[in-house]
């Protein structure tokens, strides 16, 4: 069985809509057991580093925060992308996505309830991985640089929104949501490994090859600015709040970029079974 | 018929058990350690692994100021670390002529980049540097051989640490694995004469370190002349500090074949032979 909405709305957005499909998104989060088993992991894993025995001195921290950063950090990116990556194929196989969207709830409103809902969560996620990741470095060096940790979960959140766009974007080009989630990923650590050093490369190549990947370089998202890890672990004190300011408006606008892109690739799409 | 299948798989179980049994004690027993184990499992590529985790002690020991493999580095230079181990003395050093890797920004986006990540070269200084150590241990086990990780990681416990007693067991684990190594032996004396004011046992260790470097001299296997100029320089200390004037000079008069600054040391062996020749009071 088939059927299809080709309806289009042209009416003003409303915020209640949007809140309450971000409300159902937040409540799908808590319901299920990714996050709190990811979180367990964490935990276990920094406590077995954190038992482990160095040369009788018990005041090495720095080992121990890259690895709980470490893995809070897959952890994060495991959760936004595969909870973002669900959100629209999951409606569409319930079916819930045909009343939604003749409600009417506009399709952009869908789309900004979903990555409001998405982002919201991933937020709370991170206040609870960042509050163990600050007991535990607070345990070891009796210092707790509360704005330097704030600036680093913020800047975190502002790259989580980033790559939930991307997902979110991915889930109406892709049809399965396991190879949207798949390919994601591949990207994601993909910028965030190479996209600052791609202008190195592009100097070196000449004629329209250097030309294609410095273009490259300028339009792809520079998640790399938000990994901030290695300031926290080495204690190299706050940043620029300017600097952050800066990185907090272009997470906003690429979010909304990519955002309005996933609202047109998704206006012109069919939505069927 | 399940009963039967069932049957034959618990005496297959038993038969493959066995079997098995003999290679997992072999497994577990070869070289007494769980060294063993890691070696058996991840054969060559853990000395990949070893050198990549010296590498991050170098990163730490700048606290994340360190060069990526996109990032040029002068071929043929050696990282801080083992500088600062084997050579200089302690303390926080600024090297501004090295801190070029980064060169100045392409365009504004790694301008801007450049405020979320170190951009001074730093080296840890006044006891962080135990940071280094998690690392270096991991290095030592996967790979046994890589004696930087002896080196450095005792050069840090014996001075800026002050944890004698952990340097020693670790470089005795490293002389295990490496019995003929001259540098563990040298680092080692260096506890016993710097650390225990230990002079009768450190100069037994340092002549033992001479042995092994004279051995591999002989056998052509390249030694470093220059960590014999550092035995011999510390073996001549210990004969100072053991008021031994007969036995300083003629361990001065071998030092002075190999050392680099000749003459500063020619006039100390005059002065130490006019002590030798004036008349006792």
């Amino acid at each position: 069985m088939s059927s299809s909405i080709s309806w289009v709305t042209s009416r003003n957005p409303d915020a209640g809509n949007v809140f309450a499909i971000a409300g159902v998104v937040i409540k799908e989060m808590y319901r299920r057991k990714d996050f709190y088993v990811l979180l367990a992991l964490v935990v276990v894993i920094t406590l077995m580093l954190a038992s482990v025995g160095i040369f009788n001195d018990d005041r090495i921290v720095r080992y121990l925060k890259d690895g709980c950063l470490l893995l809070i950090w897959l952890s994060s990116l495991v959760i936004a992308i595969t909870t973002a990556a669900r959100q629209i194929p999951a409606e569409r196989e319930s079916r819930t996505i045909f009343p939604l969207l003749a409600k009417p709830v506009g399709r952009g409103e869908f789309v900004v309830g979903k990555f409001l809902g998405c982002w919201v969560a991933c937020g709370f996620a991170l206040v609870a991985f960042y509050f163990f990741f600050g007991m535990v470095s607070a345990s070891r060096e009796h210092t707790l640089p509360l704005l330097a940790y704030f600036q680093a979960m913020w800047l975190h959140w502002m790259c989580l929104a980033i790559v939930i766009a991307l997902v979110l974007l991915g889930s109406v080009i892709f049809t399965a949501p396991s190879s949207n989630a798949t390919i994601c990923f591949i990207i994601v650590l993909g910028i965030m490994f190479a996209s600052g050093h791609l202008n190195s490369v592009a100097v070196q190549m000449h004629g329209f090859r250097g030309g294609l990947v410095y273009a490259i370089y300028y339009a792809i998202p520079h998640l790399e600015w938000y990994d901030v890890r290695e300031l926290i672990i080495h204690n190299w004190g706050l940043i620029d709040w300017l600097a952050w300011a800066g990185a907090t408006i272009y997470a906003g606008l690429y979010s909304g970029l990519l955002l309005g892109c996933a609202w047109l690739v998704f206006q012109r799409r069919t939505v069927t079974l | 018929m399940i009963k039967w299948v069932m049957i034959l798989l618990l005496i297959c179980c038993m038969a493959m058990a066995t079997g098995l049994d003999s290679e997992f004690l072999r497994l577990h027993n070869r070289g007494g350690s769980s060294a063993s184990v890691v070696v058996a499992l991840m054969g060559d590529s853990r000395r990949l692994f070893a050198h990549e985790f010296f590498a991050m002690a170098d990163a730490y020991f700048h606290s994340g100021f360190y060069p990526t493999i996109f990032d040029r580095q002068k071929a043929g230079t050696e990282s801080d670390l083992k500088e600062e181990s084997h050579d200089k003395p302690e303390g926080v050093q600024e090297h501004e002529e090295e801190a070029s890797f980064l060169g100045k920004p392409k365009d504004w986006i790694e301008r801007f980049g450049r405020h979320f990540y170190p951009t001074v070269h730093t080296h840890l200084h006044g006891g962080t540097e135990r940071e280094m150590l998690p690392w270096l241990k991991l290095s030592a086990d996967l790979d046994p051989h890589e004696l930087d990780a002896y080196l450095t990681a005792s050069y840090w416990l014996r001075t800026s640490l002050n944890k004698p007693d952990e340097a020693e067991q670790f470089l005795r684990e490293g002389l295990r694995a490496n019995p003929d190594s001259y540098e563990i032996l040298l680092e080692l004396g260096r506890v016993y004469l710097y650390n225990r004011t230990n002079t009768f046992v450190a100069r037994n260790i340092f002549m033992l370190a001479r042995q092994k470097w004279r051995k591999q001299d002989a056998a052509k296997a390249k030694p470093d002349p220059h960590a014999y100029e550092e035995i011999l320089g510390e073996i001549v200390r210990v004969d100072r500090a053991q008021g031994n004037l007969n036995q300083q000079l003629a361990d001065m008069e071998e030092l002075v074949t190999v050392a680099r600054a000749k003459e500063t040391l020619q006039h100390q062996i005059y002065e130490l032979k006019a002590k030798l020749a004036a008349p006792k009071k």
